[in-house]
């Protein structure tokens, strides 16, 4: 079954790549990634209270212990339902948009889901990396064909500092291998590599070097420098697939990967990574209320985000760990559609810039409303899909140190006031000549908003659907490695 | 043993088909090469002929032996492959240039196969005279004679140093054969001075001949200076068979003097990759850099020199001289027809090579991924079997190859930025795609996945 995410997206990448069909690309595309959501949807009905079901394992390099090895939990499964149900809005989002080459985009839009997939999925460490680097060449060629200006540039230094912290993360993969016993070889599967008792020493520098992987692909302060320009530069689904979904991979790969294998040292290296993180947080916070730049705004609040994130889930607590997988899921639903709103802007006005805009509440209402749910979502107000993943995520950090909880509880009052300003500055006031003409929402348009911000209240009402998927499995990941 | 005599006779037999019949002359040498590639396989995984593995305790064709000279014969084969279209220009002395390659080929079998010194030397020699006739065979370039000059002086002197090396080990051990200098040498506590020195020398004359920094200054003028394709079989077969001769030295002659060696090699490498890898950044020329990349590649394979003594080093080494040998002839392959319609072998001629042609492109651009170790690519597996072979020993090396990895990115990608999203400035130079090259190119590929998909079917080899 869990091949199936990996398989679908694959095939259909290689028969756009390989097979040109010109006019049908987009169709063949988008149908792929419903498959995929149908399955992911499928796959909520399997029963995650036992460990990992959906096994698949076939012998890849049996001689040094590598096996392509797949399995899914309550975390995957939200990681997968993250993925996949993102997939088709991203590309509804540019579905009139003509890109040229586009068997070859949609190509490689499809191959990075299923890298992206096989992240999620992976229960063997080289299997992990693999994907998790495989994800890297896609959204580079997509991010530097099809992007705007110094695109090569900024998506060189991207791929190079991307790629730089995952080799750090092989090294120290490679380190905890080679420590592994089983009948007198290594081997890279999950459960044999987490079994290792590393020297404090050991595991503190593995514990580093998986965390500059991850920290880099969040991004964590003082690793985030390659963000903004990619975010900036890339088109706008490049935008969406890396905020919405390629930043959780480090996310995720904190709660698979990096703690599993070396909670040995945690307490001494966590201090210096929580920080780091609520010190990004604030950083980000105040340098997105003096952006005017909606889309480098957006840049920022989602460092800010994923700030708090990265924070809870090292607090290696219940409500830390839950917190951080439902606010994943809820961060990539509201970062999607806040991109999408930069997108429409600039496309309909020709400009990112806070001081053009205004006025647009009249002409546009329907535009005005569903841009306020999703900017209340992203502010995290109480009944929408933000409140419950951020108060989690607070109460974690707040558990593991009063004065980190307090002070990463700003990222809430900092969001507030630099969304609010920007919801104000783009739809009230003066209307403009060009803001007087503003059209509203078309019905595709309107379509994909409507679902995100319908997400944004349903989610937030019902958080324990979600809670309640993930919970056996944080309680197994969190019983099995104490710090 | 069977393949080297294969290979022999089919250069003599085009030696003199190129008298009167030019046209035989590529079919032959394929087929030849692909008989011999044919008797290694039946060695490696049949039965084996059963005869000759063993020759007067000069040879010894064991599995080591076989899988190396499959490698080398394999790229051999594509390079003949590649030759039809490259070698197009050449009139009278195809003949002699398909026969000193087929030669030059049965040096480096010998180099798998050796158990005495005498006949590393001998290999060494076999390997190398017809290249120094193969690197001066543009006559009237003078890049093409600086670059026969500089590689003659150069190998030469390497080769001094080298039999100067030996004579010393000779001195220390009273012999040549490689089994007894080790019994010789024991554990390594009681090693005289001279031994010391030998095993120094051996290290310098070795390194001149893989091209490791700080006796590389040769490598990128003579690469530059070479017929492309020439340059291709430098940088692949002679590659391959000079690390194959450096390991099969120190693994059987000198592992018990390990904790005396290993500094200098460990130093070696280190130098190595990091030297050539940033010189690399700065280089404006497609085969400079490829000169330089080849270096830094001598630089990771040394970490399998470092690793004897640990299980899967020589695998290591088999698996990583495959990967990069493959997508060095598919980058070459690329290169000839690009720059030999362009005219111009810097990086700008490969501009809108993705649009003009794609699957020429896409194939250069995958070698540059799988050179650079992107994962899931050959390259990359090779790189990692390389890296955990000798992680246990070297934990501070494989720091630094993995940083040198990471720059090499920047280098690699600089062709495939140039594919892609670089406009051609001026009128657009059409670029056609012979057939031979596209088909030779597509079965490196195929390799390539192959090998991505399975790399157990290789690895699981030796």
């Amino acid at each position: 079954m869990s091949l199936i995410f990996i398989l679908i997206p694959l095939i259909a990448s290689a028969i756009l790549l390989l097979l040109r069909p010109a006019g049908l690309s987009r169709h063949l595309a988008l149908a792929a990634t419903l498959a995929n959501l149908a399955a992911t949807v499928y796959c909520l009905s399997c029963d995650y209270s036992q460990g990992m079901t959906c096994n698949f394992s076939v012998p890849w390099v049996p001689s040094a212990g590598i096996h392509f090895s797949l399995g899914m939990d309550g975390i995957t499964l939200i990681m997968l339902v993250l993925t996949n149900l993102l997939a088709p809005l991203i590309l509804l989002t540019s579905w009139e948009h003509k890109f040229d080459n586009e068997p070859r985009y949609y190509g490689l839009v499809l191959m990075m889901l299923a890298a992206l997939n096989g992240v999620f999925l992976a229960q063997d460490g080289l299997v992990f990396y693999i994907f998790y680097e495989l994800a890297l060449i896609p959204i580079y060629f997509i991010c530097a064909i099809w992007g705007g200006q110094d695109r090569i540039k900024v998506t060189l230094k991207f791929f190079i500092y991307t790629f730089v912290g995952s080799l750090f993360m092989l090294v120290a993969l490679l380190w905890v291998y080679l420590q592994t016993n089983v009948n007198g070889a290594h081997s890279f599967a999950w459960a044999d590599l987490t079994a290792v008792q590393l020297s404090p020493t050991a595991a503190h520098w593995v514990l580093v070097g998986f965390f500059l992987a991850f920290a880099v692909k969040m991004p964590v302060f003082p690793f985030h420098t390659w963000q903004p320009d990619t975010y900036v530069t890339s088109p706008t689904t490049g935008t969406m697939l890396l905020s919405g979904i390629m930043l959780k991979m480090g996310a995720y790969g904190v709660i698979r990967w990096m703690v599993p294998l070396a909670p040995e040292a945690m307490h001494t290296v966590d201090p210096l990574f929580i920080s780091l993180a609520v010190f990004g947080i604030l950083y980000a916070s105040i340098i997105a209320v003096k952006q005017s730049d909606l889309k480098r705004l957006v840049a920022y609040s989602s460092i800010a985000h994923v700030g708090l994130i990265a924070a809870g889930i090292m607090a290696w607590n219940k409500p830390g760990v839950q917190g951080g997988i439902i606010q994943m899921l809820n961060h990539g639903i509201n970062v999607v559609g806040l991109f999408f709103i930069v997108d429409l802007l600039e496309r309909r006005l020709g400009t990112r810039s806070l001081a053009d805009m205004g006025g647009i509440a009249k002409s546009a209402p329907k535009f005005a409303t569903l841009f306020m749910i999703i900017v209340l979502g992203s502010v995290a107000v109480p009944l929408t899909n933000g409140f419950p993943g951020e108060f989690l995520l607070l109460n974690g950090v707040w558990t593991y140190n009063f004065w980190l909880g307090v002070l990463s509880g700003l990222t809430i009052i900092f969001g507030a006031v630099y969304m609010l300003r920007a919801y104000g500055l783009v739809v009230f006031g003066e209307a403009r000549p060009e803001t007087e003409r503003f059209e509203d929402v078309n019905t595709r348009e309107f379509l994909v908003l409507g679902i995100i911000a319908g997400l944004v209240i349903v989610l937030g009402f019902f958080p324990q659907t979600i809670l309640g998927l993930t919970e056996a499995s944080v309680d197994r990941i969190l019983s099995a490695v104490q710090l | 043993m069977t393949a080297l005599l294969i290979l022999f006779l089919t250069a003599i037999a085009v030696l003199f088909a190129g008298l009167n019949n030019r046209s035989l002359l590529q079919p032959l040498s394929l087929i030849g090469t692909l008989l011999a590639l044919a008797a290694t396989g039946y060695d490696l995984f049949g039965p084996g002929f059963g005869w000759g593995a063993e020759y007067a305790a000069m040879f010894r064709f064991m599995p080591f032996a076989n899988a190396f000279a499959g490698v080398a014969i394999l790229a051999t084969a594509l390079i003949i492959a590649l030759s039809g279209w490259g070698f197009r220009n050449l009139n009278s002395t195809l003949g002699d240039h398909y026969g000193l390659i087929l030669f030059s080929l049965c040096g480096a079998l010998v180099l798998f196969s050796f158990t005495n010194l005498t006949m590393l030397f001998l290999g060494i020699e076999i390997l190398s005279i017809p290249l120094y006739v193969l690197a001066g065979s543009r006559r009237d370039d003078p890049s093409g004679n600086e670059a026969a000059l500089k590689y003659f002086l150069m190998g030469s002197f390497a080769t001094g140093i080298l039999l100067f090396g030996m004579a010393l080990v000779y001195g220390a051990t009273a012999s040549f054969d490689l089994a007894t200098i080790s019994r010789v040498i024991g554990n390594g506590d009681q090693m005289p001075g001279m031994l010391k020195v030998s095993i120094l020398v051996l290290i310098m004359g070795l390194s001149f001949k893989v091209s490791a920094v700080p006796f590389h200054f040769w490598a990128p003028d003579v690469y530059q200076g070479s017929p492309n394709l020439i340059t291709a079989f430098m940088a692949t077969v002679v590659k391959t068979a000079g690390f194959a001769a450096f390991y099969r030295l120190f693994a059987i002659a000198f592992p018990g003097a390990e904790s005396f060696w290993s500094i200098p090699v460990a130093l070696v490498a280190a130098l190595t990759m990091t030297v050539a890898n940033i010189t690399a950044i700065f280089q404006q020329d497609f085969k400079r850099m490829m000169a330089y990349s080849s270096i830094s590649h001598a630089g990771y394979l040394l970490l399998a020199v470092l690793a004897i003594g640990t299980a899967g080093a020589d695998k290591a080494m088999l698996f990583y001289t495959l990967t990069y040998s493959l997508a060095t002839i598919c980058a070459f392959g690329a290169f000839i027809v690009v720059a030999e319609q362009t005219g111009k072998s810097t990086f700008d001629a490969f501009n809108s090579l993705g649009k003009k042609q794609p699957l020429m492109a896409a194939v250069l651009a995958l070698s540059m991924l799988s050179l650079a170790g992107i994962p899931p690519l050959a390259g990359f597996f090779g790189k990692y079997f390389l890296f955990t072979a000798a992680f246990a020993k070297y934990p501070w090396l494989i720091v630094l190859a993995v940083i040198n990895s990471a720059i090499s990115i920047y280098y690699y990608f600089k062709i495939v930025i140039a594919m892609y999203f670089s406009r051609e400035e001026g009128p657009e130079t059409a670029v056609e795609l012979p057939a031979g090259i596209r088909w030779a190119v597509l079965v490196g590929l195929a390799l390539i996945a192959w090998l991505t998909f399975a790399p157990e079917s290789v690895y699981g080899l030796i």
